[in-house]
């Protein structure tokens, strides 16, 4: 950056942390700037954007760094003068306003601040809706509360007797207009004012709703990852189960193995034992009967005849004893 | 063989189901089943199997010298222990899924850097309300109005308005 611009916009806040100036101050001050203007191209912040920037605390921190003024072209400046002067005077906060958004647009260099400190909430505050309050301060110590009010017939009363402003047709119309004006903004202006603030509300609201949502939903994407990440750290259990279920299969099957062998040896003498046994048995029922059968055969007819007779000679004195015990 | 009793690791199943996700609960559902059979299978036989009473069956048995012959045969007889084939593929796959899990825990860990940088970007920027344009598009940059491709307001096509 040129370093006269440097010094320049030194220059200009030492200038603004000093005293406000009367209006006279202003009127030398721009004369001061028709004559310096011209001859020294576009290197000076207007002093009338000063002027107003005073009365609006947050744009003056703006106003050291904003003195590109490429983008002042001495015609326009010149002009915009022009304009300021013939308002000033009644003084006009939206115009006042308007040229503080155009200040604060023109921050194109490196050297703004950062971060760039918020609009102001409210305008500056007008008396009785379009006479800063600033001019009533700036005559309160040399003309009490009354001051501008005096001040403010006596022009009215200047303009109206020496008929620089002549009251004409128009006059009326303007006062009918101006009537109905301020009475439709009265009126309205407050559920208008409320509307449009809705609107924005609406806006911010949506774009503050986008805005929580992806900060939840990217915290619980983040716990989600970790959770997964701790999940991933329990593989190794996988794999000790797995392990551990060959490791019970093989001890299974080496148990099956022994009691296997265990079994098949204990029945193959189980078998002898029962082959023994059934021998034996067979070898008995065999002896028994062979005997039997041999006993019998050997009983001859002879000693059949005699057993016959001797059980009939039984049989007979069995009968008589019984007989005899029956009647006795 | 000194690796007859690989000592079984306890398993806890209760904080293992904790760490298996949604979509493979079947399998870890199916594995619990299978080693609980097996377990069950194991827990049933006995670890030694019941001694042969010699002693009765050599005063049973008749025949001389056969019991005399199973004794020596069955104290001397080695049951082969079965062979390891799993346990060294288990090894691998465990390998393997390490790679994986580390590789996944690493994209997994950038994903969580991408996350949390956008998370620090949307926490330290300038709340909406005192926001200009400019800074709305530097904050969002699919904010910004195209205005050379689209040179009329409203600078975008209508259908996206």
């Amino acid at each position: 950056m040129n370093p006269k611009q440097l010094i320049l916009a030194s220059n200009i806040q030492t200038h603004l942390c000093l005293q406000r100036h009367l209006l006279v101050t202003f009127f030398k001050t721009g004369a001061l700037l028709c004559s310096r203007d011209v001859s020294r191209g576009f290197l000076v912040y207007p002093p009338s954007l000063r002027l107003f920037a005073e009365g609006h605390a947050e744009a003056e921190t703006r106003l050291p760094s904003g003195a590109t003024t490429r983008h002042f072209h001495p015609s326009n400046m010149l002009s915009r003068l022009v304009l300021v002067s013939a308002s000033s005077l009644k003084g006009s906060g939206a115009l006042g306003a308007g040229l503080i958004q155009a200040s604060r647009s023109l921050h194109t260099s490196s050297q703004s601040l950062a971060p760039v400190p918020p609009l102001p909430e409210k305008g500056g505050k007008v008396r009785h809706g379009i006479i800063p309050e600033e001019l009533f301060q700036l005559l309160y110590p040399k003309t009490g509360v009354t001051g501008p009010y005096m001040l403010g017939v006596g022009l009215l009363t200047y303009i109206l007797s020496k008929e620089i402003y002549v009251i004409n047709h128009e006059t009326f119309a303007a006062a009918s207009i101006g009537a109905v004006f301020i009475y439709g903004v009265k009126k309205f202006g407050p559920s208008v004012a409320a509307f449009a603030d809705k609107l924005n509300e609406d806006k911010v609201a949506k774009a503050q709703e986008v805005k929580d949502l992806a900060m939840t939903s990217l915290a619980q994407a983040i716990e989600d990852e970790k959770k997964e990440q701790w999940r991933a750290e329990g593989r190794s259990v996988l794999f000790d189960a797995k392990r551990n279920n060959v490791a019970m299969l093989l001890e299974t099957n080496y148990r099956e193995r022994l009691h296997m062998v265990t079994n098949e040896v204990k029945r193959r003498l189980d078998y002898q034992i029962a082959l023994q046994n059934l021998h034996r048995q067979m070898e008995q029922e065999h002896m028994v009967s062979w005997v039997e059968k041999s006993v019998i055969s050997s009983i001859t007819p002879q000693q059949e005849k005699e057993s016959i007779a001797k059980c009939i000679t039984d049989l007979k004195a069995l009968a008589k004893a019984t007989q005899a015990k029956a009647t006795a | 063989m000194a690796g007859r009793r690989a000592a079984l690791k306890a398993i806890d199943w209760v904080a293992f189901a904790e760490r298996v996700p949604p979509n493979q609960r079947t399998m870890f559902n199916n594995l619990k089943t299978r080693s609980d059979a097996i377990s069950a299978k194991l827990a049933s036989l006995s670890e030694k199997p019941p001694a042969i009473d010699w002693n009765y069956y050599k005063s049973a048995v008749a025949k001389a010298g056969m019991v005399d012959e199973f004794e020596q045969k069955f104290s001397a007889l080695k049951v082969p222990e079965p062979i390891d084939t799993q346990t060294a593929l288990i090894n691998t796959q465990e390998a393997e899924a390490s790679k994986t899990a580390a590789a996944y825990i690493e994209a997994s860990k950038a994903r969580i850097a991408q996350y949390e940088k956008v998370l620090d970007k949307f926490k330290n920027m300038i709340p909406f309300d005192q926001m200009t344009i400019e800074d709305l598009n530097e904050t969002f940059p699919e904010t910004k109005l195209d205005k050379v491709k689209h040179p009329y307001w409203p600078h975008k096509p209508i259908a996206e308005l």
